[in-house]
């Protein structure tokens, strides 16, 4: 039980502590580092006896609401992400933008608010977390974007909150027409789907989730956050809130309404198909790279959900896998778009070119994720889409040969970014640019070794994941 | 049976007797010292008032006949009169600031305050149709004076007029409602209305008894600022000078609601389903009307004359329920709203330059130039969104949790979807405060009693926000 509310706890706790942290730039960088990465250490530290861990307190007893955490391998792995990805996160906000400290302390809230969100076993209290991570991110949005930052802050709150507007209707549906009267989710779990309102409910649920993932066609936000977003924002953006999203869906959408989905299932499937499609030709269209790796995060996004919505166990365990994934790729590409960004001073490909003679470790790293993130096998991609490609292939060969060309396309508009900046002909007026240093690499690092260990190695993960689907499918009437 | 007046009957009743001296000394204070008065009239009611809010917590109860026919002094009673005092008190305040920045005689102002509160404290103590009356009107008179207290704003002349004529029709709707009940039950006492209406045989009555209290809820929803009888309260607090304007839509709604409970929940507990789907019928254009018309507020008086309204609407779902156990929901929702909406009008005490007062355009910038004040808003206006980690996210789930258990989805859903709407405003003023600073050197006044005010509210929020038990205690406690 302590174990997991020192892990609530702790992000908080440091929240709090830069706020009145004496330091200035590059020490408070570095202390908050030290601070995000607290998690991470405290999960290596238990790592044999983190899952199953919980905590269950009454906190509001006039509500029903209980203070009832737990951690399954399903959270473990988005624990891990939160984890691994704020650190990055805050090592992409450069020290001489204002306020640092206070980006930092969002940025730790923000980690609390997940580890909540990614544990909580009260259906109230997931809700509770799902609103309130917004407002940390529309602070980082509107305090450190770019230039039309605000009305694309603005934009994506409203989409947010109009897309889990009813959600509350819908917790408390399923407190009252099941029969249930609790907010316990094992206990509603199974009861769910006798609510009279069953459809509406699980609509509700998903197009929240959907809006926030984003699944085709509610995007409508993300283009200009990711790109308004400051550099160290998008990486939150992309590789943690729009996991929420997915893990809301592995969560509530499969484990409460199996048979729900089941019947929906070909209309999710084309959604998302749409949007792995649609999120490519986009991408390839872009003239700028920051709005071409928010397009290709927004593809790959629909493609691992075509592998939750095919509801087989391969598919759930390539989808979470792949969730996983594409947070660890994306992060660094972003982290690395940042970099080049504040190198060359702007994020459009047409002026620019031929990078790799000045920058030779910023392009090979780049290249590296890039590959990575086109699934080049041997990397962590590979595994995941493989896994969703062979769901797929089950359930209908030719949607997967449709959903196969998207690939083909992803490489194109990735390499076609890759070697318009990097390997043409330089143009003669450039000056000397700066390559990235050691300490830059050693953030990468660790990312890379990820990517490595689960292109090749992934069954170990792959094990737990595929425990929870079992321990989902149980779920089912 | 007695016939007098025993030490603890005074000490049960003693919040009222506090006042009472209170006002007496403050007018004799403005008549015979003006120039001491000017320098210690709020000072005074601010310690007078923490004394009655002790009183108000250890007052015994009675049960002395010459009492309790028209007062009743039970755990709600005490509930509410610690609320109203505290209201009062940071409604003193605002005020204090306010005199010293527009550097203007108090004069009256404390007195008629005081005398505000003393009406506030007898509606929440009403035992009887005309207690409530006597309530209402203690409320009201001193408040048409209030709103037109700065002589010299023009804005103002137009709000006093307006609040006195539509304030005095709704009075006069009141009364009339208390004769038809009158006439149907022949009593005006709350404890024997039930039976009363339980035992009219004659359709001709049972008609003139449900047009009473038709009338009564008018006249109610006319104080409450409830959609179609809202039309005064825009103008009214756009131009009533900030402290007052707290007060009235802190206190006044309170007191509205208060006197909703006495009568409809408490003494009539679900007389007649018509009435609980008239409540109802009233919620749904309340939360659109007002939420849609916020949208396009930029003086801050105004807008939250018409964020009110919408609140008045939310408020409106567990009076629609009507159950003992709405009524947690609807306190708790009050208190939290009261809260959240005395922050904000700290900080807009503290910005406010002239008789327009804020408007949006002066928050631009302000996490830069003052960030605490800017925090000060910005919890606030985040816990009126009811967006979490606030405590006005629970204050919202409790009340659309006792909607749904009634049965009333239509309410749940309206609701839910008027906050995207409500969203949309009070964040627009977060973004307002984070937006890069403007050009002008503009510096803020401070004042201390407003800032305390604001500091305190925030305190609570906050504190609220993370262990809400506590407050639900306490209601469930006067609720008993």
């Amino acid at each position: 039980m302590i174990n997991i509310l020192w892990l609530f706890l702790l992000p908080f706790v440091s929240s709090a502590l830069l706020i009145a942290a004496p330091f200035a730039d590059r020490k408070l960088k570095y202390f908050a580092l030290l601070l995000s990465l607290l998690p991470l250490f405290y999960l290596l530290a238990n790592v044999t006896s983190s899952i199953g861990s919980e905590i269950n307190l009454a906190w509001i007893p006039s509500l029903g609401i209980r203070f009832h955490l737990s951690i399954d391998a399903l959270s473990l792995l988005f624990l891990y992400l939160t984890a691994i990805i704020v650190p990055v996160s805050i090592m992409a906000f450069p020290s001489h933008y204002v306020m640092p400290a206070l980006f930092y302390s969002l940025a730790l809230l923000l980690q609390g608010l997940l580890v909540g969100f990614f544990t909580a076993q009260d259906l109230a209290l997931f809700t509770f977390f799902w609103e309130a991570m917004l407002i940390p991110l529309y602070f980082v949005i509107t305090i450190w974007g770019k230039a039309e930052r605000f009305a694309a802050a603005f934009k994506f709150l409203i989409y947010m909150i109009a897309g889990s507007a009813l959600m509350v209707a819908a917790v408390l549906a399923l407190y009252f027409t099941t029969g249930a009267s609790t907010f316990d989710m094992q206990s509603l779990a199974q009861v769910a789907e006798h609510s009279s309102f069953a459809i509406w409910i699980c609509a509700i649920f998903l197009l929240a989730f959907a809006v926030k993932t984003p699944l085709f066609p509610f995007h409508g936000w993300l283009s200009d956050s990711y790109y308004q977003a400051p550099v160290a924002g998008t990486i939150l953006l992309s590789a943690l809130l729009s996991k929420a999203g997915v893990y809301g869906i592995a969560r509530i959408g499969i484990k409460f309404f199996p048979t729900i989905l089941e019947a929906w299932k070909p209309t999710l499937l084309a959604l998302a198909i749409i949007g792995v499609l649609y999120g490519g030709m986009v991408a390839w269209r872009q003239r700028d790279y920051k709005r071409l790796i928010a397009y290709s995060s927004f593809a790959h996004v629909n493609l691992l959900l075509v592998g939750l919505f095919v509801l087989s166990q391969v598919g759930y365990s390539g989808a979470i896998l792949q969730a996983f994934n594409h947070g660890i790729t994306i992060a660094a590409l972003f982290l690395l778009a940042g970099w080049l960004e504040s190198k060359i001073g702007v994020t459009s490909i047409d002026h620019v070119s031929g990078l790799a003679k000045f920058m030779p470790y910023l392009c090979w790293f780049t290249l590296f994720f890039v590959l990575s993130s086109v699934a080049l096998p041997g990397t962590n991609n590979f595994v995941g889409e493989i896994l969703i490609f062979f769901a797929l292939f089950t359930y209908s060969p030719w949607l997967t040969v449709l959903l196969g060309l998207t690939v083909i396309l992803s490489v194109i508009y990735m390499l076609r970014f890759i070697e318009k900046i990097y390997f043409r002909e330089p143009l003669l007026y450039q000056s000397a640019w700066v390559d990235i240093k050691p300490k830059h690499m050693l953030v990468l690092l660790p990312l890379i070794i990820l990517v490595l260990w689960i292109g090749i190695y992934p069954s170990p993960i792959l094990k737990e994941i595929e425990s929870t689907f079992t321990l989902l499918g149980a779920a089912k009437p | 049976m007695s016939y007098w007046l025993s030490s603890t009957d005074f000490a049960s009743i003693s919040p009222l007797l506090i006042l009472l001296a209170m006002a007496f000394v403050l007018l004799f204070l403005e008549s015979f010292y003006d120039n001491l008065s000017k320098k210690i009239a709020g000072w005074f009611t601010a310690c007078g008032l923490i004394v009655a809010i002790v009183a108000a917590f250890y007052a015994p109860d009675s049960n002395n006949v010459l009492l309790t026919a028209w007062l009743r002094l039970d755990q709600l009673a005490r509930f509410l009169n610690i609320f109203f005092l505290l209201i009062g008190l940071g409604s003193t305040l605002l005020a204090i600031s306010f005199f010293k920045k527009f550097s203007s005689s108090p004069g009256e102002y404390f007195f008629l305050l005081v005398s505000s509160l003393f009406g506030l404290i007898l509606i929440g103590e009403s035992a009887d149709f005309l207690t409530l009356f006597l309530g209402l009107e203690t409320l009201s008179i001193p408040l048409y004076i209030l709103c037109g207290y700065m002589k010299q704003w023009h804005l103002s002349h137009e709000s006093a007029l307006k609040y006195f004529f539509i304030g005095a029709m709704a009075t006069a709707f009141f009364l009339y409602g208390v004769a038809l009940i009158y006439g149907a039950v022949g009593t005006t006492r709350f404890e024997e209305l039930m039976i009363g209406y339980k035992t009219i045989s004659s359709y001709e009555h049972y008609i003139i008894f449900l047009a009473g209290t038709a009338f009564i809820t008018l006249g109610l929803c006319f104080k409450a600022a409830v959609v179609p009888f809202h039309v005064w309260a825009p103008d009214v607090y756009c131009g009533a000078p900030t402290p007052v304007t707290a007060f009235m839509a802190v206190g006044t709604k309170v007191g509205a609601f208060a006197a909703f409970v006495r009568v409809f929940v408490v003494t009539l507990p679900h007389f007649n389903p018509l009435w609980n789907e008239l409540l109802a019928l009233l919620a749904y254009p309340t939360m659109i009307y007002a939420n849609i018309v916020a949208l396009r507020q930029t003086q801050l008086r105004r807008f939250f004359a018409y964020s009110g309204i919408s609140h008045a609407g939310f408020l409106l779902i567990p009076l629609a329920v009507g159950t003992e156990q709405a009524l947690p929901a609807l306190f708790f929702y009050m208190a939290v709203y009261s809260i959240a909406t005395l922050g904000c009008f700290a900080v807009m005490a503290q910005l406010e330059k002239d008789d327009y007062g804020v408007v949006l355009g002066d928050l631009h910038g302000l996490a830069y130039r003052s960030p605490w004040l800017a925090a000060v808003m910005g919890i606030s206006v985040l816990t009126l969104a009811g967006i979490p980690p606030t405590v006005g996210f629970f204050a919202k789930f409790y009340l659309f949790k006792i909607a749904f258990e009634a049965k009333f989805y239509g309410l749940v859903i309206v609701g839910l979807l008027t906050t995207i709407l409500s969203a949309f405003y009070y964040l627009r003023i977060v973004s307002l405060m984070i937006a890069s600073p403007s050009e002008k050197g503009e510096t803020d006044v401070f004042s201390l009693p407003s800032l305390f005010v604001g500091a305190l509210s925030v305190a609570a929020l906050v504190a609220f926000s993370f262990f809400p038990t506590p407050l639900f205690d306490l209601i469930a406690q006067a609720l008993l």
